[in-house]
């Protein structure tokens, strides 16, 4: 069950260009936090920004939880500025987490960009379901947009880099990256990203079979089921359940279910 | 001191002045885990219309400076599954219900408004004739929506009147030229009150991609930035119309309902203030009773329309 609770900074830094990680006191959410989970935060009181921002939760621990978070607009150059020992508005935890299954013995988990911010977190908990540390491939831009490569070392998953310039890893993207893997039977791909990455990485699982679950990204105004403004189409034919909410049916999704045509015609083929 | 807060809206009695904007709050369990929904005078549940509807394609939405942008298109679960699998669980919490209804013509609004009556699905009636986001009706006597023109506002309301006892209410548009000429249309043809106001209709343009931000190309604003408008319109309403007045437009806090209050409204609904604080009705409904006690008023309904003229 989601909470709204004030909760304070207890670490808050720069992680990466432009990006920041942000620790909070958030004992209730993290109680019932699970890996993919998102919660939504006030970036400041008022009435600018009007809605809360929403934001994958990173890890979980025992008082509180870490976003990581990239600065795109106005609001999250607004919560970049927030220091330590202030507190935010919080509400969550919200929306459906990754399936774990300790039968699915070859989780790989793909993240572009700041993509990666739910991986750290369901990564220690695919280690701790399973006792598999799961392979990670990670891909950016460039070298100086590689997050959170040390984490993944250190609970033992092997990293597999990938940057558009060749400055960190194979040259390529994402997707080229997993392929090099061979993901086969036993295997599942968790994916996070850019639309047009997911979109190659569920390509590249539905050629050979494997599972693979997206968290998708939307704006959004209620992240709880309510304003209906962050669907996308599935492919469902019933009328009624054709839009489904990144929010509350999501934000993680079995790729299959996704209509991709839909979202490739909107972004015109980019992400 | 004990304050009355109890309001009766065209013969819906509600504990307290206090609803939710139709499409802000869902069929009310959604927000109940962050407090008794129960607690409020009413919920008014998403527009129902007779099939399902899957709304407009994304992006539907945008944030805009103290407000946002919507063209969400009445996505709903459809009338059928409202009654089988939203009204048990209102009706278990014991809610005040106030059904929104959207049709393509006026007889999908009778029918609906039918239906619902028979199977208890509403304790009073509330109909859309002004969502901005669809392509509305047969036609809407020239206008874009029915709530732009007096005489299909009439012809509307007279038709959800015979179709059922429970109290009606009409939701008008701020998108008009003179607010009262629907008002009073509205009133003529018995409509039991009216809610004012639906969204103002807006657009935005990214300027990089030249593209407007949502599908539709244009949406309805709502939030604070529109709440001046909305109560100057109730206010001029509420001068001309004998009804009852359901005032709603970017209410955040008791404050804002009180302006709508003092403009006329007898009862206020919080809009998408509940998106980014879900409990904002309730705070609403306790800030009014506090507001009475501070200023010695016993009962709510003596300050409905009081705004002292300079």
């Amino acid at each position: 069950m989601p909470h709204v609770v004030d909760c304070k900074i207890t670490a808050h830094q720069e992680a990466g260009r432009g990006h920041y990680r942000m620790a909070l006191r958030a004992p209730k959410i993290a109680a019932e936090a699970s890996p993919g989970q998102f919660c939504m935060i006030e970036v400041r009181p008022g009435y600018h920004p009007f809605l809360r921002r929403p934001m994958s939760i990173e890890r979980i621990f025992a008082d509180g939880i870490s976003l990581l978070y990239k600065v795109e607009g106005e609001g999250t150059r607004l919560l970049s500025t927030v220091a330590v020992g202030q507190s935010v508005s919080v509400q969550g935890p919200l929306g459906k987490p990754f399936p774990i299954n300790p039968a699915w013995e070859r989780p790989i988990l793909v993240a572009g960009g700041i993509g990666v911010a739910p991986f750290p977190g369901l990564a220690e908990a695919i280690i701790s379901k399973t006792g598999r540390a799961p392979e990670v491939v990670i891909a950016a831009r460039n070298d100086s947009l590689i997050l959170c490569e040390k984490d993944f070392k250190r609970m033992g998953c092997r990293v597999t880099l990938a940057t558009d310039d060749g400055s960190a890893g194979r040259k390529g993207f994402a997707s080229e990256a997993l392929a090099d893997l061979e993901p086969g039977p036993g295997a599942v791909v968790y994916a996070c990203g850019p639309l047009a990455m997911m979109y190659a990485v569920h390509e590249v699982c539905v050629a050979r079979g494997v599972t693979c679950y997206a968290s998708l990204e939307a704006f959004m105004a209620c992240g709880d089921g309510v304003c209906m403004g962050c669907v996308i189409e599935a492919n469902v034919e019933i009328e009624a359940e054709r839009m489904v909410r990144v929010c509350a049916d999501g934000p993680v999704f079995d790729t299959t279910i996704i209509d991709w045509t839909a979202q490739r015609a909107r972004t015109g083929g980019r992400s | 001191m004990s304050v009355n807060l109890q309001v009766n809206i065209g013969g819906l009695v509600m504990k307290n002045p206090v609803t939710v904007g139709s499409g802000t709050f869902g069929y009310g369990q959604e927000y109940n885990n962050y407090f008794d929904v129960s607690q409020l005078g009413a919920i008014t549940v998403k527009s129902l219309s007779l099939k399902p509807r899957a709304g407009n394609p994304p992006p539907r939405l945008v944030e805009t400076p103290a407000g946002m942008l919507n063209a969400i298109g009445l996505q709903n679960v459809g009338i059928d599954a409202y009654l089988s699998e939203k009204l048990p669980w209102l009706r278990k919490h014991g809610c005040t219900i106030i059904a929104n209804i959207y049709g393509h013509t006026p007889d999908e609004y009778g029918q609906l408004a039918e239906r619902l009556e028979r199977e208890g699905g509403a304790d009073a009636i509330e109909a859309n004739l002004s969502c901005p986001n669809v392509h509305n009706a047969r036609d809407a006597g020239g206008c874009k929506l029915v709530a732009q023109s007096p005489e299909r506002v009439a012809e509307y309301t007279r038709i959800v009147k015979s179709a059922t006892k429970l109290p009606v209410f009409v939701k008008l548009s701020p998108n008009v030229m003179d607010i009262t000429q629907p008002a009073l249309a509205a009133e003529e043809a018995g409509a039991d009150a009216i809610s004012l106001i639906n969204t103002l209709i807006g657009m935005g343009i990214n300027p990089e991609t030249r593209r407007s931000i949502l599908s539709n190309m244009v949406g309805g604003l709502s939030g604070p930035a529109i709440r001046p408008v909305a109560v100057k319109m109730v206010w001029e309403a509420a001068s001309v119309v004998k009804i009852p007045i359901i005032g709603m437009g970017g209410i955040c806090t008791a404050g804002d309902a009180m302006q709508f209050i003092l403009a006329g409204a007898r009862a206020v609904a919080v809009g998408c203030a509940s998106f980014r604080q879900p409990d904002t009705a309730l705070q609403v409904v306790n800030g009014l009773e506090d507001y009475c006690k501070r200023h010695g008023v016993v009962d709510i309904n003596e300050l409905v329309g009081g705004v002292l003229t300079r």
